[in-house]
């Protein structure tokens, strides 16, 4: 799969250009061929006139792009001073550090990102926003003329944004270009010059802000003929098997969300990377316990302290990370497949082969897994059918409700509309499906009902076939109306 | 399946990493059968080829291969247990002070010991899975702790001996034509064996070392897993501390000490990844015997003899072979990685 | 204050036990035994400056009881040949550099995990030294020991090199970039590379500087006395660990420094005496150091359970 397909992208000095899109348009391996960390197999990269060939990250620095990542890479055990100096100051490893200098400088680069930070605080005693503003300040010290901020506002208050903006606009003074991705269109309103929109890997066009409506924008961003054919729903949704109310969790910031899940009911959970959606089915999964609010199974009050828990009620999650959470590549498929059903399928302790193997091949026929065999090992199956087996290991818990947590990402086509029917089948079956994801078009067609989650609450809940527009203005913040007008 | 990688066919059994070992063994094994094997002026066949030296062996490698066996498991996880070592000497210890000074009957005061070594195991499993300490650290303190109460308990000098001759037949003896504790030894390892490979703990072990995270979201009690592998890895030490006094005759502080490199070594060498997930039974028994065959075979050999240093040369052996065996099993890492690096550059 | 908690908290405890002493076992604060007592700890001091090191910069080392061995049995060798003494100084400091970078290409060059390599060399080394030296001793001339001044002269000139080993390098780990970049690579290498460091290339150094400083200790220990004892360093892993870990140096990198690390050993060189004059039997030394370190460790586990999520 390409993600990006010959994007022109250009940056002036002394501008604030926005890059919007939706989840996997293609926003980060821009950045990634920007700052050398991925090379890109066509085209070419002009930096102040002269032309980059085989960028690397260290060339990309000393050519002045700085990038400011969502999760900080700073040192978590030393001071803020330390970290600013171990990036900023180079050569001469026995020359004596001067600490006071180091420190003045600090406070004063940590001033101009308008931060009220102690220069001598520990990284890991800051808050993420905090994390941020030590990183912005060091790319305004490294003396960046190329600035990509990579949502920087996400967890930021509304107090600290403002600052941002302060700072923000204060680069572009300085004739530093600013190349910001942000998800929220009022901040692209307020800040931006440019905006250039990124759908599917290729850029939909570069607009001067000035001449944009949010509407534009909108439009531009989801645009796209629902191209896919989605399976149809069957029947109507039954009872409702999970009721929550006002769920909580203060760890992972997700608050209040109250929804009702019907068996053979696929719930689409649409929202930005960050809005809650993961951590509610963290909080359902019993990995964060929920520490507020009520959840019914089947009309029965019960708490899920842990996925085993979940397990038993009947709860299945199919993670997002399925390298690192959803299958152990390592392990043979039929072992995978067994993981979570050990009581079950080998209820004294002891392995069953037999039963085990009559398990996978029976999922490895239902679900189509292309494979060596139940014995090969999860590494050597291909991102779809690595997906069919973390859903063969839930799907053999013969769970009541499944949580599916962006179950076609980077899947290809083909496997993509596999999965879809597999989906839309188990529904039909009876189960009842929450399905998070960042895939616009597949929420639209898969779900009966759409629930669309901003900053770790349940936003609002859309009948099934509701517009691309309206889910997205949903998303990003908008009134609907508003955004219709 | 008992093994991952479940033999499709002649080759792939013959080229498994179990197979290379055993041959080397064999080949170990007759290399000190010709070279270790004299006659004597009298005409009675000395040194390597006798029985009573084939038993030898197999005394001598009970308690370093229990500690081994011990160790599979926790190795599996991804853990390490440095501390087996010293509980070996303190379990020896506390087994001959229950006996000598509590006037305990010996089955009684063996299954005190076997009590006491499951709760240092608890120890190490309750501060490595309940404070999410680095097993590293807190089974190097216990390794320190441990030792240091056997001495303490002593005062560096009390040895218990003078034990009945009834316990000593374990330790000394034959039964059904083996040393008696071979026996045992054989039973420890049939259990570990099951445990490891056929059973859902065993499963869990492979998966929390392999990746914890992903096991925890296949909802496996990965805390409750890796303590049951170090509270059994105490227990079986207790059993190698009863099975070392007996075949020693005596109880003493130092029992043990050095046992836990020996151990490592064997599991590493039997080809269980100390990054986890990856390990066999029968490879690290296959380890024991390779380690034991190499010290004892050494000893027959005629220039050692001259030397007078067998234990040194063993030693010295086996740390080279640890590296050896560390190297080996990254090497194809590091050669894959450098083709990629070529091609990429 | 709330960044030197650690290193604060174990400088008053071991105030704590030196005024106990100053009231239940005065006879300890003699001149002359306490100086034969700091003494005899220098060389452990600069071993554990060279362990904070490795362990500020995420690695463990357990040979360095054999390198020490080594090292001092090397050195003794050399000077009972007539070597003149700078050049069995230098001798010594550069075998253990050579044994410190076996460890450092097998750690940083192979990415093996640093305790089941050094578990190996340790023992490796062990061995090779007891089956060339046989457990003998190496008989020193004359002008060697105590550097050829008298006794007391010795004891002050090593007390005083230890300290300034001490203070060279808490300064440079303080003061200079180089110092930083070990614990930048301790606290999180990923960052690290992408600020310009090489974290492989620092590793290895750690290392080499470990072995180095090992080499040096050795040969204060082998100056000590007349003869060299092929066991001397056996143990002395332990001892060092014990008083980085407890010093305040986490085992998980990054944080940490040299001051934490001389008082806790300062700490637990107290423990012997301490149970002498307090008539309590000596066997129970190790018993008390394991249970430090596991003190040590429980209170950081607890303490960063409570602060992080």
């Amino acid at each position: 799969m390409r993600a990006l397909r010959g994007v022109d992208f250009d940056l002036a000095a002394g501008e604030v250009h926005a890059l919007l899109g939706e989840n996997g348009a293609g926003k980060s391996t821009l950045i990634k061929v920007v700052t050398g960390a991925h090379a890109p197999d066509a085209g070419e990269i002009t930096v102040a006139g002269r032309t980059v060939h085989g960028l690397t990250p260290t060339l990309a620095q000393q050519l002045g792009i700085a990038c400011i990542y969502q999760q900080p890479a700073l040192f978590p055990d030393l001071t803020v001073a330390e970290n600013i100096g171990l990036r900023l100051e180079h050569g001469g490893a026995t020359r004596r550090i001067d600490w006071p200098a180091r420190r003045a400088r600090t406070a004063d680069l940590l001033a101009r990102v308008g931060a009220t930070i102690d220069p001598e605080a520990e990284v890991n005693e800051l808050s993420m926003p905090e994390q941020q503003l030590v990183e912005i300040a060091c790319s305004v010290g490294a003396g960046a003329r190329i600035v990509i901020m990579d949502e920087p506002t996400a967890s930021l208050t509304q107090r600290e944004q403002g600052r941002l903006f302060t700072v923000v606009r204060e680069l572009r003074t300085a004739g530093v270009g600013v190349v910001y991705i942000s998800h929220r269109l009022e901040e692209i309103f307020a800040l931006a010059d440019r905006v250039t929109v990124l759908r599917d890997g290729a850029s939909v066009g570069t607009h001067p802000v000035a001449a944009m409506k949010e509407a534009d924008l909108i439009k531009l961003m989801v645009g796209r003929e629902v191209a896919q054919l989605y399976p149809p729903a069957e029947a109507p949704p039954g009872d409702v098997v999970l009721d929550l109310k006002a769920i909580g969790c203060t760890a992972s910031g997700v608050r209040g969300v109250t929804l009702e899940l019907r068996t053979g009911e696929i719930f689409g959970l649409a929202g930005l990377v960050g809005a809650g959606r993961t951590e509610l089915a963290r909080v359902l999964f019993g990995l964060t316990p929920a520490d507020s609010g009520e959840i019914r199974l089947n009309g029965r009050r019960v708490v899920i302290p842990s996925p085993r828990q979940a397990i038993e009620l009947g709860i299945a999650y199919v993670p997002e990370d399925r390298r690192r959470h959803g299958v152990i590549l390592e392990m043979p498929i039929a072992q995978n497949m067994t993981m979570a059903v050990h009581r079950t399928i080998f209820p004294r302790g002891w392995l069953r082969d037999g039963a085990e193997e009559a398990l996978a091949l029976d999922f490895i026929r239902t679900l189509a897994v292309k494979c060596a065999g139940p014995d090969a090992p999860g590494g050597t199956l291909s991102g779809g059918n690595q997906q069919k087996v973390s859903l063969a290991r839930w799907l053999a818990t013969k769970p009541r409700v499944l949580i599916l947590d962006e179950p076609t990402q980077g899947v290809d086509v083909g496997a993509k509309s596999e999965i879809h029917r597999i989906i839309r089948r188990l529904a039909k079956d009876g189960l009842a499906v929450l399905m998070i994801s960042s895939d616009l078009p597949e929420v639209l067609g898969m779900s009966d009902r759409i629930g669309v989650m901003r900053g770790g609450a349940l936003a609002t809940v859309l009948p099934g076939g509701s517009d691309a527009h309206t889910v997205m203005a949903a998303a990003l913040g908008q009134e609907t109306n508003k955004g219709a007008a | 399946m008992s093994a991952p990688d479940a033999p499709a066919g002649w080759k792939r059994l013959f080229l498994r990493y179990e197979m290379l070992l055993f041959a080397a063994l064999v080949a170990e094994w007759l290399l000190f059968h010709y070279f270790g094997t004299t006659t004597n002026r009298r005409g009675v066949v000395v040194g390597f080829g006798t029985m009573d030296r084939q038993f030898d062996i197999l005394r001598h490698s009970c308690e370093i291969g229990l500690l081994a066996l011990a160790l599979t498991p926790i190795i599996i996880t991804a853990g390490i247990d440095l501390s087996v070592g010293s509980l070996l000497g303190l379990c020896a210890i506390l087994f001959g002070k229950l006996w000598f000074d509590g006037g305990l009957p010996i089955p009684v005061a063996a299954g005190l010991t076997l009590l006491i070594g499951a709760l240092a195991g608890g120890l190490n499993a309750g501060l490595i899975t309940g404070l999410r300490l680095p097993p590293l650290i807190v089974t190097l303190g216990t390794y320190s702790l441990f030792r240091g109460l056997a001495e303490a308990i002593t005062h560096g000098a009390v040895t218990y001996t003078d034990f009945p001759t009834s316990f000593l037949f374990v330790g000394q003896e034959r039964w059904l034509g083996l040393p008696v504790q071979a026996w045992l030894f054989a039973l420890v390892a049939v259990a570990v064996w099951l445990l490891v490979h056929r059973t859902v703990f065993g499963r869990s072990f492979r998966a929390i070392g392999f990746s914890p995270e992903g096991a925890r979201y296949a909802g496996l009690p990965v805390g409750r897993r890796v303590a049951l592998a170090y509270v059994l890895a105490g227990l079986i030490a207790a059993l190698a501390a009863i099975i070392y006094t007996a075949r020693l005759g005596q109880a003493k502080a130092d029992a043990g000490t050095g046992y836990e490199l020996f151990a490592i070594t064997a599991v590493v060498l039997g080809g269980t990844s100390i990054f986890g997930g990856k390990g066999s039974v029968t490879g690290t028994l296959l380890g024991v015997a390779l380690i034991a065959v190499l010290k004892s075979g050494l000893a027959t050999l005629p220039i050692v003899i001259r030397l007078n240093a067998a234990e040194e040369i063993s030693g010295l052996l086996t740390g080279a072979l640890l590296l050896a065996a560390l190297t080996g099993s990254v090497l194809p890492k590091i050669l894959s990685s450098l083709r990629s690096h070529r091609q990429a550059g | 204050m709330k960044r030197h908690f650690r290193e604060l908290s174990v400088t008053a405890t071991l105030l704590l036990v030196l005024l106990g002493m100053a009231v239940f076992a005065p006879a300890f604060f003699q001149p002359q035994p306490l100086l034969s007592l700091v003494t005899r700890e220098a060389p452990t001091l600069i071993v554990a400056c060279g362990m904070a090191l490795v362990i500020i910069c995420r690695q463990i080392d357990i040979s360095v009881g054999s390198q020490f061995s080594v090292c001092g049995i090397g050195a003794g060798l050399l000077a009972a040949r007539g070597w003149p003494l700078p050049l069995v100084i230098g001798a010594a400091v550069g075998l253990g550099a050579v044994l410190g970078a076996i460890n450092g290409w097998l750690v940083a060059g192979l990415r093996l995990p640093s305790i089941v390599v050094t578990l190996a060399t340790m023992v490796t080394l062990r061995q090779g030294l007891n089956l060339g030296q046989q457990g003998a001793f190496v008989n020193l001339p004359d002008k060697v020991q105590w550097f050829g001044l008298n006794q007391s002269a010795g004891q002050w000139v090593l007390v005083l090199c230890s300290l300034a080993v001490l203070a060279t390098l808490g300064l440079a780990l303080r003061h200079w970039p180089a110092g930083r970049q070990v614990y930048a690579v301790g606290s999180n290498a990923e960052a690290a590379r992408l600020a310009g460091i090489r974290p492989q290339w620092v590793t290895f150094l750690v290392f080499v500087l470990l072995g180095a400083l090992t080499g040096l200790a050795a040969i204060m220990n082998v100056v000590q006395s007349p003869q060299v004892q092929p066991l001397a360093g056996a143990g002395l892993e332990l001892k060092v660990i014990a008083a980085v870990v407890v010093g305040g140096v986490a085992i998980a990198g990054g944080r940490g420094n040299l001051w934490g690390a001389f008082a806790g050993l300062l700490l637990l060189a107290c423990v012997s005496p301490a149970l002498t004059h307090l008539h309590i039997e000596a066997y129970w030394e190790k018993a008390i150091q394991g249970a430090i370190i596991l003190l040590a460790v429980v209170a950081d586990g607890v303490r960063q359970r409570r602060s992080g999520p």
